[in-house]
Parts: structure tokens; sequence; C-alpha cells
């Protein structure tokens, strides 16, 4: 297993991904150490969103390694890289991706019992993570609360863990950009609060001055055969 | 679990989210179950039925022509038997070998349609109507004297009859009111009614057979007398001086009053139509080499018919067997639906369900749990079903034996066998279980990537 020069955070050498429709994924190298905080920039349809879900396992690239704490996902098996997934990736989404049916603290503390059931009082964890990100009312469903609130579970449930790294794939772009402002900023503090790594992806330019670090994912997509980018998402 | 949420959790998150479809399913399984386990246990109940009842006799001697139809006429009142056998004939058997018991039994007369067995004391002391289980009485004794009557269960109930009322007799069986006509002048007084055996025996009454021979004597020799006199066409016709205020049967009877006491009896007129016979056997054991022996000599006989009603009953059941498992094979298929109502349940909701599959994944869950997640809620829905379904066939059954019970004086024991209950129970939940393979397996194949993308 290929070692990067500092075990922690994540490392990216040679990796390929190819989509089915002429286009790929090249990243030759990409560091993000552990704690730092990445802005992934971009149009529509670079690959933004691909990378991401690279990174946290849910795809296999065709060639290279992603180590996260020093190990290559990519040489995982299937159900071990779903239990380092649980353990150590926090994952937010656009649309929060919260399970209907469930209230506010379930949501938190599933991911636990999912992904860090060796953690102790997962209970009061769960809570704890809810009241630090402002959240009141933890016994409602999900599908009761407001925008924001949501946006508190989400990032809640991703950072509940103590993962090494957190993933937020375009959480601002259902919002406007006062909401968008507040809820980077709250993904920003509860990231740094977990001692996570943070890659958020953004095609919004706005948010690009607001990270020291902005990697533009256009250059790493590469046409193949007859290719075209536009439509490749 | 100090958190609180556990697979089990979603699994019933899951259920409860989808509440019409779950008890749709579950009240599907349900009612195969009930159903499945109320035809086994009716198979199992008119089996019994007919096993219960020829209790402990070895043999039964008849002059019926099959031993199929001696059994069902002798033991289960089909039909009253044709053809008597002579007393002397009896004699000779009752001394032909060393019986542990020799049983006379007539069968003829009727009680508004229950059959009216004549018999000796015996019948109650040495016969067992279920092997083990000797008759017992719920009000009064046997028979002492002539005249007097002994109820079974379902007689006394349906007519309201007890201890102490007096009761006539109708000549021949059925209550078809041509068939026969009332022996009126003797009327029976009921001395005793018999507890439930749950056998043909609780559907009729009960008396010696010096009251029958006197009866079926004064009248064949009121008639005979009647006869000559009149010069009679037909035994059983009206004869032609008929007074019009009358009716038709209970026309000899005024005409000609014939005393006859048991001492005046010839023995021709001693006719029975059964004999009930049981073998000496060893403590503990109900077979005897002799059983096949004295079939074996008495069959040569050709006057007599000879029945083992176990043997009997057995070929019975093997003719009805088919029939009935044609039943069982129609609620199996009423089960197999349900599961299959189960996968149809959870596949069409499985769409829906992938987004859910893929935030499980997403927190770590690995395509084998949420496999097992799926399994589990059709299992669930199965469990739940099944004891429902067992639940139901049991008071269900309980309800169906009180009104057989009630009405037709069929005593049906122990209804639901809770072992069948178990077992179909274990059957629809491993249905389920295979009924979630589909649904559980498109689970698996989710793909988390896709269905995490922002619907369009």
């Amino acid at each position: 297993m290929a070692r990067s020069e500092s075990s922690d955070g994540v490392s990216i050498r040679g990796l390929r991904f190819r989509y089915d429709r002429g286009f790929a994924i090249e990243v030759a190298r990409l560091d993000v150490a552990a704690g730092e905080q990445v802005l992934f920039s971009g149009a529509s349809g670079c690959g933004k969103s691909t990378l991401l879900h690279l990174i946290s396992g849910i795809e296999t690239p065709e060639a290279g390694s992603i180590l996260i704490d020093g190990t290559d996902i990519c040489a995982l098996s299937g159900t071990a890289r779903d239990t380092f997934r649980g353990r150590r990736v926090g994952m937010v989404f656009q649309t929060f991706q919260l399970l209907q049916g469930f209230t506010a603290l379930e949501n938190v503390l599933l991911s636990l019992m999912l992904g860090a059931p060796t953690l102790d009082q997962p209970r009061v964890r769960a809570q704890a993570a809810l009241e630090r990100l402002g959240m009141r009312d933890l016994h409602a469903p999900v599908e009761r609360l407001s925008v924001g609130q949501q946006q508190r579970v989400a990032v809640a449930r991703a950072v509940v863990t103590e993962p090494s790294v957190v993933l937020a794939d375009e959480p601002t772009a259902s919002l406007d950009p006062a909401n968008a402002e507040a809820a980077v900023a709250l993904i920003r503090s509860a990231a740094q609060v977990a001692g996570a790594a943070l890659i958020v992806t953004s095609h919004d330019p706005a948010l690009r001055s607001v990270f020291t670090r902005v990697v533009d994912v256009s250059q790493y997509g590469v046409a193949t055969a007859a290719g075209h980018m536009g439509a490749a998402r | 679990m100090s958190g609180g949420m556990s697979d089990m959790t979603i699994v019933l998150r899951s259920l409860r989210t989808r509440a019409l479809a779950t008890s749709v399913a579950t009240a599907l399984v349900a009612i195969a179950v009930a159903l499945l386990l109320v035809l086994l246990s009716l198979r199992e109940a008119a089996s019994q039925a007919f096993r219960r009842g020829t209790g402990n006799i070895h043999l039964l001697i008849s002059a019926d022509a099959s031993p199929l139809v001696a059994v069902l006429n002798g033991l289960f009142y089909a039909n009253a038997p044709a053809n008597p056998i002579p007393w002397a004939k009896f004699k000779e058997i009752e001394e032909g070998f060393p019986w542990q018991w020799c049983i006379p039994t007539q069968l003829g007369d009727s009680f508004r349609g229950s059959p009216v067995m004549a018999t000796s004391e015996e019948f109650f002391t040495d016969f067992e109507p279920v092997a083990g289980v000797p008759f017992q009485f719920s009000d009064g004794r046997v028979f002492e004297e002539a005249f007097e009557v002994v109820l079974g269960s379902a007689v006394a109930q349906e007519h309201s009859l007890s201890v102490g009322q007096k009761i006539i007799f109708a000549h021949g069986s059925g209550g078809s009111r041509e068939g026969g006509h009332e022996h009126a002048d003797h009327p029976y007084e009921v001395v005793g009614v018999l507890q439930p055996t749950g056998s043909a025996h609780d559907r009729a009454l009960f008396t010696n057979l010096v009251s029958t021979w006197v009866i079926h004597a004064e009248e064949k020799r009121a008639s005979d007398t009647e006869g000559t006199a009149a010069t009679k066409t037909t035994a059983n016709a009206a004869p032609a001086e008929s007074s019009p205020d009358t009716a038709a049967h209970d026309h000899d009877h005024d005409h000609a009053h014939v005393h006859v006491e048991e001492a005046d009896l010839r023995d021709d007129e001693k006719l029975i139509t059964g004999i009930l016979l049981r073998i000496p056997t060893r403590p503990g054991s109900d077979s005897s080499a002799s059983i096949a022996a004295q079939f074996d000599r008495m069959r040569r006989d050709v006057s007599i018919t000879v029945a083992q009603p176990a043997q009997q009953i057995g070929r019975l059941m093997a003719l009805i067997g088919d029939i009935d498992w044609l039943f069982v094979a129609m609620a199996l298929v009423v089960l197999i639906s349900s599961a299959a109502s189960i996968m149809l349940a959870m596949v069409s909701s499985m769409e829906l369900r992938r987004r859910q599959v893929a935030i499980l994944r997403v927190l770590g869950a690995s395509a084998w749990r949420v496999f097992a997640l799926a399994i589990t809620e059709s299992t669930l829905i199965g469990l739940l079903g099944a004891g429902i379904g067992a639940a139901l066939a049991l008071v269900g059954g309980q309800i169906a034996t009180t009104f057989l019970q009630e009405r037709v004086g069929v005593v049906i024991g122990g209804a639901v066998d809770p072992r069948a209950a178990i077992l179909v129970a274990a059957g629809a939940v491993v249905l389920a279980a295979i009924a979630g393979i589909v649904p559980a397996v498109k689970a698996y194949r989710t793909s988390i990537a896709r269905h995490l993308r922002p619907l369009a």
C-alpha cells in the first residue's frame, strides 16, 4: 500500500474513473491535510460529485488509490469500505437526505449505530451534537422541521461519529445567498470542532472567497474517444 | 442498546410508515394461517369423531350386508340394521369363547329422529365409547327395569329432557312420520342422562332389551290376532274398517290390546341386531392374537357379518382422506399467495425506499445489512400474521366447537392441535422470509450514488 508523506487526511494518487459516455476523471495527485478545509469548485457536470463519491467509497475507481488516514479505501472489500465510510467519513447533501419517519435525534443516532457502534453513550453524543448546532426540538420527525433545522440535523449526523473527513455535496445549491453563507459557516465550524478535514463542492463562485484553498475540479476532466464534457454528471 | 436504536427500530419504522400495505399483507397471512388450521382441525375432528365411538370394541357382529355397513349402522347409527340376529345365535356366540364381555344391541326404534338402542347394562359398565373413557352420568343412573331410558347428552340437550320425564318412542328410524307409528301405550321414563363423549352415542337413547322386545311382541301378537280376524292384506296396512277419529298407524292399538310380560317372551321374539365383543387382553395392551383367530372363526358363519370396527374406520378414512387433502392443498395455495402479496407489497414500495437504502449505506450499513433488513421486514409480517391467524383459528375453533355441540350435538375436542398450529405458523414465517428475498436483493443491489441525487 502506497503511503503519502503524511498519513492523515486524504491522499489521492493516479485516480481514474470512466463514465459511460466518453468522459473520465483523472487525478494524478491531490492531498487534503487533516483538518484542512477545501472547496471543490467547477461548473455543473464537471465531476465534483463523482469525485466526492469516490472519496467516500460510494463509487469505485478504475485505477488509483484514495488514502484516508493512511487506509486505501480502493483496496477494501465492499463491506469493509461501507464500515470504513460509516466510521471515518461524514457526508452532507444538498437535499439533506434525512431518513423520513425518524426524529431529528434518531437520524443522528442511526449514524452512530451504523457508523460508530463502538462509541459509548450514543444518546448523549447525539444530543450534544444537535444542541451544539442550535437544535432544540430533538424529538420532532424530520419532515416537520424547517429547511434550516433539517440542515442542522444533516450536519450533526455527519460529524457525530467524529470522522476524519466531512464531505459536503452542493450544500448551498437550494439556499438563498444569506442562508447559503450561514450554512457553509455552520458546516465549517462543525467540521473544525470535530477535528475533521472538510471538502465542500459548489458551483457557486461566491464561496471561493470563503475558503483559503480552492480546487478547480474541471482540470481533472478528460474526454475519452468522442467525448463531450457537458452532460456527464 | 443504550442508544435506543437498532436494526429492529429501522424495520418497525419502515413497517409503520407503510401501515396500509403492512396491514393488508399481515391480514392475508393471518387469514391463510387461520384457514389452514381450521381445515386441518376439521379434518382431524372428522376422523376423531369416527375413531371415537368404536371405543374398546374388538369385534362387532350384525346381520348387515358388509362389515363397513355393520359398523356404520351398529356404532354410528347410520340406519337401523335391516336384518335381525336370533337370540339363539347370540347365546351360541356368547358361549363360544371366553369373551371379556359380550353385549347384545338392538336398533330400530327412534325418538324424534334420534335412534334408540336397546342393550344390556354392560353397555355402560364394560363398553367404553372412547377407549379408556367409560360412560359417565351427568344425572341419574343406568336403566334397571323395562321402560326406563338413558339419554345421550345431545338428545337431552336438544329436546330439553331431564330425569323423571316420560317420552314415547316411534317404531322405525328417522324423522319422517310416514316411517313408523308411535308406541303410545308404553311411555318410557328418563332415569339417566350421559355426559358428552364426543361420539355418535351422544345422539342416541338407551333402554334395556326387554322393553323393546315386549313392545314389539305385543304389537306382533295384536296384529296377528287382528290379521286373522279381518283377513289382512298386508302386515302394515290399516285394516279396512278404519274408524275416522284415529290416525292410520295408531289404529292397531285401539282394537287389540295384548299384554306381554317378560316371562311370556318367546325366543323368536327376542330379536337383536348387533353384538359387541371384546377379547381379554393383557393389562396395558389393547390387542390379542385371539382377535384375528376369532374373527376368522366367526367369518365362516354365513348368517352373520363380523367386523373389526377399527379396521373398517381406517378403511373409511382412507377413502375420505384424499378428498380432504384437497381442501388442505387449497389452504396452502392461499398461504403461498399471501406470501406473494408480501413480496409484491415490498417490491412495489422498493422504488420509494431505494433512497432510504442509499442513506443507510452512506451511514455505514453494508449491502448485506440492508438485505437482512428487508428479509427481517417480510419475516416480521409473516410472524405477525401467523400469530394473529393462529389466535383466530383457536378462537374460531372454540366458537365452532361450541356451535356444533349446541346445535348439532357433535363434540369436537381440542379444536386446533397446538403442534399443527406451531408447524403452520412456522411455515408461514418461512414463506414470508422467502418472500422477502426479491425485495432484499433489490435493496442489496441499490446503487447509492444514483439514489442520492437530488430529485429533479
